[in-house]
């Protein structure tokens, strides 16, 4: 019985640690329709390791991507069909990127470092909601953490271990 | 025709009557489901109710109502009023604080028992978990489940059993069948009385509503309507080899005694342990060889008691074979043991070793009795010494009483799971299945109580297509006692489940169960539940 508590509490232990390394947007306010400058703050590996790739997944509304180019890391533009036509500035626009994938550096996790790109916002967002950007942070050996989380109605990101990192949206001045 | 043989004959039209109306009742198609209760289910309440309430889809009436205190123990609630398809009950008064569960079971119009449970507290839930659903003993109905099985025993082994005795031995007499016959029309009475009784107790239901056809069909439905047929069929191949002389009743009279082999071996403990090969052939031995030894004592007592002048010579024949039936038996009989208790502590540890304790207590001076029957007192017998005669009268009744003592002794097992039965409901697994729009899962804990423990988790989509996860993790949780996330991936050993081998949980209760499925890399699904943990 004795034993069987410890490794409960050895588990407890091991259970909580994943949960506190998000990964956050920077500015965490945009207006629609407009053009964001979306900046991600990558403030750990996983559990430990360090971080080798870093994929974004782009929500549907949001076009025009363009990811920053980055010293140390190659940039892959997985490009695909959008579910409806978006109007960039009175130009039709029906596919685009739908994730991008930096690859090929090694961000140790003791250190920082920032990943960004620009994005349309367009009018089909709706404003006083959270536009949420998924992102899959891969390691070494395997390991990753999937901030991939979207809050169900009623429930905030903090409802959540593994959160995706979100942008309030509020209407164009 | 006599009397008793008119009466037997109206006897059994009757029984065959119900019998064939029972099985000609149809499975229907819905069932009443209940659309609301008072107390709603796990609300907290500020006073004790003075009254419940079920309200159904259709009018229902109602079997079993319990109320199940926090202290485990369950009340009968017998006052209640049917108003439309709501069923009003008035609640016990002075219910102290604590959690309660309202345990219900209702027939519909169609003919089908539902059941179910809601639990709610009164002033604040009990300290403890809320207590689960509680055994209430309902002794009128364990009593006469109990004599129901006694009578069954009689009829099967001294009357179906006589009747092969007296076709294949001798020893037939006006007494014999009197007493033979007796014994098949109470057997008669028994089997089918049996099935309504199954039913109560399967339904949990009080004798009063033994009238219910439902508490019929509930009983024809469980192992024991197979016994109930071929017992009952064996009882009437035992009337019929009465009537009859020469090979049809020789003829008849063994299909009786095969049959009441195969109406035990049907049914029962004993019949469903593994391997079935081994128990089920080894029941039937054990019954035949029963019917073949307790078959004798009436027929060969009325023999002694009346002084039959060839009482001697079936006491000889008899004599010859009986060793054959009691080694059958009882070699059966100690296999049957050793599956059943599984260890050497089960004896004294368990119910049901207790029980096959006292029966080994009460076969000893059974032996013991026919033994001194065969060594000492058969052949002065049947040289007419007179006091060997007096000697050998006496101990076949005692034979008599103590073979009935131990059908008594036999019908407790009724109750008493047999310890392999234990040690199997110990290592069942806990199971839940979690359905969302997304995604659903059943997760499987086994076995499920406290302890060292293996997961296994389906996961399909939420309209039940292939959902080929990338991956899935098992989280753990129970709030109620601290115990925070136990987190867990699965693995794919290649038959389609996820796995979680070492795993364990160290309390008994209601935990907290997410799985957490990896649809695709960008795409989590979360279901949760919560899984009763056994001690
Ligand atoms: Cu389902």
């Amino acid at each position: 019985m004795k034993k069987s508590i410890l490794s409960a509490v050895a588990l407890l232990a091991l259970g909580t640690t994943a949960a506190s390394a998000h990964i956050t947007l920077e500015t965490q306010e945009a207006q629609v329709p407009s053009t964001y400058k979306a900046v991600f703050r990558v403030g750990h590996g996983c559990e430990g390791k360090p971080t080798i790739k870093v994929r974004v997944q782009i929500p549907e509304g949001v076009i025009a991507v363009k990811p920053q180019p980055k010293t140390g890391w190659t940039i892959e533009k997985v490009k695909g069909k959008y579910e409806k036509s978006y109007d960039y500035y009175g130009t039709p626009t029906t596919e685009g990127v739908k994730e991008i994938v930096w690859s090929g550096g090694s961000l140790a996790d003791d250190e920082y470092d920032e990943f960004v790109l620009r994005a349309y916002l367009t009018g089909d967002l709706k404003v006083d909601t959270t536009l949420y950007f998924p992102v899959v942070q891969e390691c070494t050996d395997g390991a990753a953490e999937r901030w991939i989380e979207i809050p169900a109605a009623g429930k905030v990101a903090d409802d959540y271990e593994t959160p995706a990192p979100g942008v309030k949206l509020v209407p164009k001045k | 025709m006599t009397a008793i043989a008119r009466a037997t004959r109206a006897m059994l039209f009757a029984a065959l009557l119900g019998i064939a109306s029972l099985l000609q009742m149809q499975a229907a198609f819905a069932h009443a489901s209940l659309i609301g209760v008072e107390p709603v289910d796990g609300s907290v309440i500020a006073a004790a109710p003075a009254s419940f309430s079920l309200s159904f889809s259709e009018p229902t009436s109602p079997l079993s109502l319990k109320l199940i205190g926090p202290g485990g123990a369950a009340t009968a609630l017998d006052r209640y009023a049917l108003r439309d398809a709501t069923l009003d009950i008035v609640a016990p008064g002075g219910l102290a604080n604590g959690t309660y569960v309202l345990s219900w079971r209702v027939v519909s119009e169609d003919g089908h028992p539902v059941g179910g449970s809601s639990v709610f507290s009164i002033g604040a839930p009990s300290a403890n978990a809320p207590p689960s659903e509680a055994e209430l003993v309902d002794w009128p109905v364990r009593i006469a489940i109990w004599l129901a099985r006694l009578g069954t025993y009689v009829g099967l082994f001294l009357g179906v059993g006589g009747a092969f005795f007296l076709h294949w031995i001798g020893g037939r007499s006006r007494t014999a069948t009197y007493f033979g016959t007796a014994s098949l029309s109470l057997g008669l009475v028994a089997v089918p009385v049996s099935i309504g009784l199954q039913g109560l107790d399967a339904l949990g239901a009080s004798l009063s509503v033994l009238s219910d056809p439902i508490v019929w069909k509930t009983g024809f439905g469980t192992s024991l309507g197979s016994l109930a047929s071929l017992a009952f069929a064996a009882l009437l191949c035992g009337l019929l080899a009465f009537r009859l002389n020469g090979l049809g009743g020789r003829v008849i009279s063994l299909i009786g005694l095969l049959l009441v082999g195969a109406a035990l071996a049907a049914s029962g403990h004993a019949s469903a342990a593994h391997p079935q090969w081994l128990t089920r052939p080894a029941v039937f031995l054990h019954a035949v060889g029963i019917a073949f030894w307790a078959c004798a004592l009436i027929p060969l007592a009325v023999a002694f008691v009346s002084r039959s002048a060839d009482a001697p010579m079936v006491l000889r024949r008899f004599s010859k074979v009986v060793p054959l039936a009691v080694l059958s038996l009882v070699a059966a009989g100690l296999l049957l043991g050793v599956i059943q208790l599984g260890s050497i502590d089960a004896l004294w540890r368990t119910a049901y070793g207790v029980v096959f304790l006292v029966k080994l207590a009460l076969l000893v001076p059974l032996f013991a009795l026919a033994a001194v029957n065969r060594v000492w007192l058969t052949t002065p017998a049947e040289q007419g010494d007179a006091r060997a005669v007096l000697r050998l009268r006496r101990s076949i009744l005692a034979e008599i009483a103590l073979v009935v003592a131990i059908f008594a002794v036999a019908g407790a097992w009724r109750f008493t799971p047999p310890p392999r039965a234990l040690a199997m409901a110990a290592a069942a697994p806990a199971s839940i299945h979690i359905h969302t729009e997304k995604a659903m899962a059943d997760l499987t804990i086994t076995p499920g109580r406290a302890g060292p423990v293996r997961a296994s988790i389906v996961v399909m989509t939420g309209d039940f297509g292939p959902l080929d996860a990338k991956a899935v993790t098992l989280v753990l949780s129970n709030p109620s006692v601290g115990i925070e996330a136990i987190r867990r991936p699965a693995t794919k050993p290649g038959d389609g489940t996820w796995h979680v081998d070492e795993l364990t949980l160290p309390v008994s209760g209601r935990w907290t169960a997410r799985i957490d499925i990896l649809v695709s890399d960008f795409d989590l699904v979360k279901l949760e539940d919560t899984i009763d943990i056994r001690p």
